[in-house]
């Protein structure tokens, strides 16, 4: 048999050579870059409402007459939203832009202390409905379209049965609904077979009040413990010397870590009514006063999820068809993970279309 | 493989001077970074620093079952994962030697109590089988190496502990020791854990070995030190994969969460109790205010919201019983 480790000690000096040099060379230009150098959010926007710590954000339109109703994006609480406009090649949101849509975006910013007492009615009847609200104010029409993304996906399906008459149309994109799906290791960690003895939540957010955000990294970083911190950064040693893959690498690094802490009690909830009982699906999620019925949820729904997605498995989605009330369905799939979505250039070149052609179908 | 002893004397020392000098020279250069910048550029150094480490042990694990590649080569495979499976254990074995410590710290008090000396007997009556076991089969056998001790210390000491405080210092004391118990299942959790851990590492070289075997097989060997890293990483992630999915890696990694929350709840609430004595706010007095402030601000938006909407309605209640309007 040929060896399996054909490396000789001067081939392999060599090696370690080139990589030193440019791990230095790469270290060198590293030194250089500013944390302000790292930047974020490309798109125009201003601020046309705040509540609290939360911001709505209209992107300024880039064609004369953008689509008659609005797009709000409702993104998850974990991690921020900019990653919806990451970078200038990389802009869901000026891709949709580019199109005619309209674009809100609630930026949910960054839980104190003292909001460590929020619910999710607080953030699905509160926030978003408010957001909503100003965002039919400012148009002057009755329905506003949705995109919720990820865990705002989940909100947003939430939003859209309880207030009916404020949404013409629900986009989700790699959202989680059925919580008790196996594929999703973050399913299993968060309690969905084992309960509280896999995660004792109540223990969680008594400890900690609000959850942090590192905590929130760590689990996620978890998942693929070499490819994440070891593997990523040995690719990352061929791109050193190229400052625009440097400084791409960088803002998705700055995405990756810039996590937000979860509001206590908003945690607790989605982890024990959504995660451990899959009360979405059950029709028992309890949001204020009010029982979520998907059942209820008649709007036209497109469904966005990614093929390979290790955080919200493929079937999680998927699963939403058999909950919901709406006849006018449609399920769309990408062949990336769930960071692909906001990034692969295929996503950003056929999601944005997809999505536009849907909604003017859709009287948008 | 053909390597003599001697190349590979070379190629370890070679590798410890490289990662010698590697560390020294870049973790000079991050010192300039900043921010994101200097996180990264630490996690370069670390993944210099791993991979050097792991070639090491690659190479050595190699060198090592190669020579008996042969007819015997699954028993000297066998031997060889054995070898790396005590290294792997190594972190937990020296964690668990301070519980010891503290076990011991128990015993030779407990000398002194012959009433409650008996199940420290016992359980080293029982030791040495476990000892053994431990040398030579997989890390559950150094858990229940590490039970036998904690169930001990429960029946003695432990007990001891719980008996009824007395006193002006009761409630305080009777904290403190639940703290302490707290604190011994966050250990004892993390025990199991770095086991755990380290029996899915060992497999996961397990099965890193037999890639490269089978790549061998292929005629597609590893030919660079980069090379060999993303077969590890893809071959192990597949194995912690694997392992994160089955329900005890999932009980024993919520012992840990939930211990270490239960801790960190008990350590607030000493916290609590020494801050009482001070002139300064405790974590629990500022969040019972932060829920007051939550209320009322709930109330003062509510409220907000009426007057709006009251407001609203009264130019249109106004305007219908104008003149004009009603003309």
């Amino acid at each position: 048999m040929q060896s399996p480790l054909e490396m000789h000690p001067e081939d392999m000096v060599h090696e370690l050579v080139e990589l030193n040099r440019k791990v230095a060379k790469g270290i060198e230009n590293l030194s250089h870059i500013r944390n302000e150098d790292i930047r974020v959010g490309f798109s125009p926007k201003e601020e046309v409402y705040r509540e609290d710590n939360i911001a709505l954000y209209r992107y300024t339109p880039v064609v004369e007459k953008p689509f008659h109703v609005p797009l709000v994006i409702v993104y998850a609480l974990v991690n921020r939203p900019y990653m919806v406009d990451l970078q200038e090649n990389r802009s869901m949101v000026r891709n949709l832009l580019n199109l005619g849509i309209d674009v809100y975006l609630i930026d949910w910013g960054y839980p104190s202390r003292g909001d460590r007492w929020l619910t999710m009615d607080d953030y699905i009847n509160g926030y978003i409905n408010n957001c909503v609200d100003t965002v039919r104010q400012r148009h002057g029409v009755e329905k506003v379209n949705i995109l919720g993304i990820c865990q705002g996906g989940t909100f947003s399906l939430c939003y859209t049965t309880l207030h009916p008459d404020k949404v013409k149309n629900l986009v989700t994109m790699v959202t989680p609904v059925d919580f008790h799906v196996r594929e999703g290791l973050p399913n299993l960690w968060a309690g969905c077979e084992l309960g509280p003895q896999g995660m004792d939540v109540d223990s969680l957010v008594d400890a900690f009040g609000n959850i942090p955000g590192e905590f929130m990294n760590l689990g996620f970083l978890m998942l693929k413990p070499f490819q994440l911190g070891l593997g990523k950064y040995l690719e990352m040693i061929d791109i050193l010397d190229d400052e625009q893959k440097l400084e791409s690498f960088l803002r998705m690094e700055k995405w990756i870590f810039d996590s937000p802490d979860q509001a206590g009690e908003t945690y607790r909830q989605f982890m024990k009514d959504f995660y451990q009982e899959n009360k979405l699906i059950k029709g028992e999620v309890k949001i204020g006063s009010e029982t979520v019925d998907l059942r209820k949820l008649r709007v036209p729904v497109l469904n966005v999820y990614a093929e390979q997605d290790h955080l919200v498995p493929p079937e999680s989605s998927i699963a939403l068809k058999h909950y919901i009330g709406s006849t006018d369905y449609t399920l769309k799939s990408f062949p990336v993970g769930h960071i692909g979505m906001y990034v692969s250039s295929k996503v950003q070149r056929d999601l944005p279309p997809t999505l536009s052609q849907w909604l003017t179908a859709r009287g948008s | 493989m053909q390597q003599t002893e001697q190349p590979q004397h070379n190629a370890d020392a070679l590798l410890d001077r490289w990662h010698e000098l590697a560390s020294e020279s870049l973790k000079a250069w991050t010192a300039e970074a900043e921010g994101v910048g200097k996180y990264v550029a630490e996690r370069l150094v670390a993944t210099q620093d791993e991979t050097l480490k792991f070639l090491k042990l690659s190479m050595n694990a190699w060198s090592a079952i190669a020579p008996n590649a042969g007819a015997d080569g699954q028993e000297h495979f066998g031997t060889q994962m054995e070898m790396l499976r005590q290294q792997f254990l190594q972190l937990p074995v020296t964690m668990d030697k301070v519980t010891k410590d503290l076990g011991e710290l128990w015993r030779l008090y407990l000398v002194e109590t012959q009433k409650i000396q008996q199940p420290w007997a016992e359980s080293f009556r029982q030791a040495p089988w476990h000892f053994g076991e431990t040398a030579s089969g997989p890390g559950t056998a150094l858990v229940q190496m590490g039970n036998l001790y904690w169930d001990a210390y429960e029946r003695t000491f432990g007990r001891l502990l719980e008996s009824p405080s007395l006193g002006h210092t009761r409630e305080l004391h009777e904290d403190l020791l639940k703290g302490f118990d707290a604190w011994l299942e966050y250990r004892r959790a993390s025990f199991e854990y770095q086991v755990e851990v380290a029996e899915i590492s060992t497999r996961a070289f397990e099965q890193f070995m037999r890639t490269l075997v089978a790549r061998a097989e292929r005629g597609e060997p590893v030919q660079g030190v980069r090379q060999l890293m993303f077969v590890w990483i893809e071959v192990v992630d597949d194995v912690f994969a694997e392992a994160f999915r089955s329900e005890k890696y999932i009980r024993i990694q919520g012992r840990l969460v939930n211990s270490a929350t239960a801790y960190r709840v008990r350590e607030r609430e000493l916290a609590d109790a020494f801050l009482k004595t001070t002139h300064i706010a405790s974590r629990s007095e500022l969040d019972e205010a932060y829920r007051n402030i939550y209320t009322l601000r709930k109330e003062v938006k509510e409220l907000k919201k009426m007057i709006q909407g009251a407001k609203a309605h009264a130019p249109a209640a106004a305007v219908s019983k104008s003149p004009e309007a009603t003309a």
